[in-house]
């Protein structure tokens, strides 16, 4: 049976690009199926298959999944050899942390870099909140890459959940311009050189929908076309 | 090699509640380390064990883990027959995605009615948004207990990790007095029975740290006036 992934706007929606972008490097096969959000089908769809009408949902037979994080471990069990998680113990068990960490945590950079694909690279002034979330990113990012990432150039060395979690990171960092050292750009650099991300831009850039909450200078877009 | 538990107080820290207390109804043996938190030094005390600054935190030998639901996935393995996830795959996908709902989401309820466990309990008002939150997980917990609880009195039948992750609502809606259904106050109740949540609260309920900005009816404390 087809996986079906659920997500909502390429352009926007950070949360859908973990599972998709990790299905995406791993070969698993999928259909997605895009629901823009605030759309009477979003609520029709969405709100029936997760409960909580929010994407990305995943649906595997009579199986639904919801929040990003939670699809990820479904997934890691169902195609162990995708290997979404590190198979050492201590580097399965750090790439879980900071993927929790990611999860739950840096409010002040998701409010004030909100994901946009489509949006030119443009500079925005970080208050210190979100500067000390950029810090404590780059922190970590270098200590995976440090410890556990040598074999490769994601943070446990081959792409994985850690890498999916954070890759709407990614592409704030990438989009507002964010002063960064030279090994998170070039981390940077090895998750948007992946076919996946192109491919997940490409279709973002071509997307109609334009949500305000979303564009920083809105009524100005500066999107690329 | 023992394994180590960094907790925040008892009476005031939700996180540090839930690994704690499903080692403790696994029986799973730690060592407690209580750090309490907000006090000078804390932070500093806190950063020796993980550079997050966020307790709980997990040590195990060289292994440090922190974030709940993260420690909750690595005693899941360390320790399988502890059984802290469904052994059924389409039960343990949904006791993860309801535990991780749980791990990012209900923030005006945290934020609103925190983790308090000697306030008197008695209903307070709330805003919307605290009630939209008790309305979602009162819904979670009766789907999970109707699709899920048939081998006993948990979300899943028996404890594991999800009810870990909602331990600390169970005490919210305790002390906060909210309105539940009937499911969800014998869920509650069952919660409550445990004795690693007697053992738990009993210490929260002796400690002396006191934190004004999660006293909701300051100045009153434990239902008495404050003084230091």
């Amino acid at each position: 049976m087809t996986l079906k992934l659920i997500i909502g706007n390429k352009k926007y929606s950070s949360w859908s690009l973990r599972p998709w972008i990790a299905m995406s490097v791993a070969g698993i096969p999928f259909e997605d199926t895009v629901v823009p959000f605030e759309s009477d089908e979003f609520k029709r769809q969405v709100g029936d298959v997760s409960g909580t009408g929010k994407v990305p949902v995943l649906i595997d037979g009579d199986i639904r999944i919801w929040e990003s994080l939670a699809i990820l471990e479904y997934l890691a069990e169902k195609v162990p050899d995708a290997r979404l998680w590190p198979k050492d113990i201590a580097a399965r068990a750090h790439a879980r942390v900071v993927a929790n960490e990611m999860h739950a945590g840096f409010q002040p950079l998701r409010n004030h870099l909100p994901t946009n694909f489509a949006r030119r690279v443009i500079k925005r002034d970080l208050t210190p909140p979100v500067m000390a979330d950029v810090k404590r990113i780059e922190a970590l990012w270098a200590d995976c890459r440090a410890r556990f990432g040598k074999s490769g150039p994601f943070l446990f060395g081959a792409f994985g959940n850690a890498d999916a979690m954070y890759a709407p990171v990614v592409s704030r960092f990438h989009t507002y311009d964010v002063d960064v050292g030279s090994d998170t750009r070039a981390y940077m650099n090895a998750i948007m050189a992946l076919p996946a991300w192109q491919q997940w831009t490409a279709a973002g850039i071509k997307e109609p929908w334009l949500f305000e909450a979303d564009e920083v200078d809105w009524p100005k877009t500066y999107n690329l076309t | 090699m023992s394994l180590k538990l960094i907790i925040g107080n008892k009476n005031y820290s939700s996180w540090s509640m839930r690994p704690w207390i499903a080692m403790r109804a696994a029986g799973i043996p730690f060592e407690e380390i209580l750090i309490p938190l907000y006090l000078p030094g804390s932070r500093e005390e806190i950063l020796k064990y993980s550079p997050a600054g966020k307790v709980p935190i997990l040590i195990d030998g060289d292994n440090a883990v922190w974030e709940s639901l993260a420690i909750l996935e690595y005693l899941a393995e360390k320790f399988p027959k502890a059984n802290l996830w469904p052994a059924d795959a389409r039960a343990r996908s949904r006791a993860r995605s309801v535990a991780t709902e749980m791990h990012a989401g209900f923030a005006a309820l945290r934020q609103h009615c925190t983790m308090n466990l000697w306030l008197p309990p008695k209903p307070r008002p709330q805003p919307p948004e605290v009630l939209a939150d008790v309305r979602r997980i009162d819904s979670l917990w009766n789907d999970c207990r109707a699709e899920f609880g048939q081998g006993g009195p948990f979300l899943f039948g028996r404890f594991g990790a999800t009810d870990a992750m909602y331990a600390p609502v169970v005490a919210r809606f305790r002390n906060y007095g909210l309105d539940v259904s009937e499911t969800a106050r014998a869920y509650m109740a069952a919660v409550m029975e445990l004795p690693a949540w007697r053992e738990w609260v009993d210490a929260g309920m002796k400690e002396t740290w006191v934190m004004r900005h999660n006293e909701p009816d300051w100045p009153l404390v434990r239902g008495v006036e404050y003084s230091p």
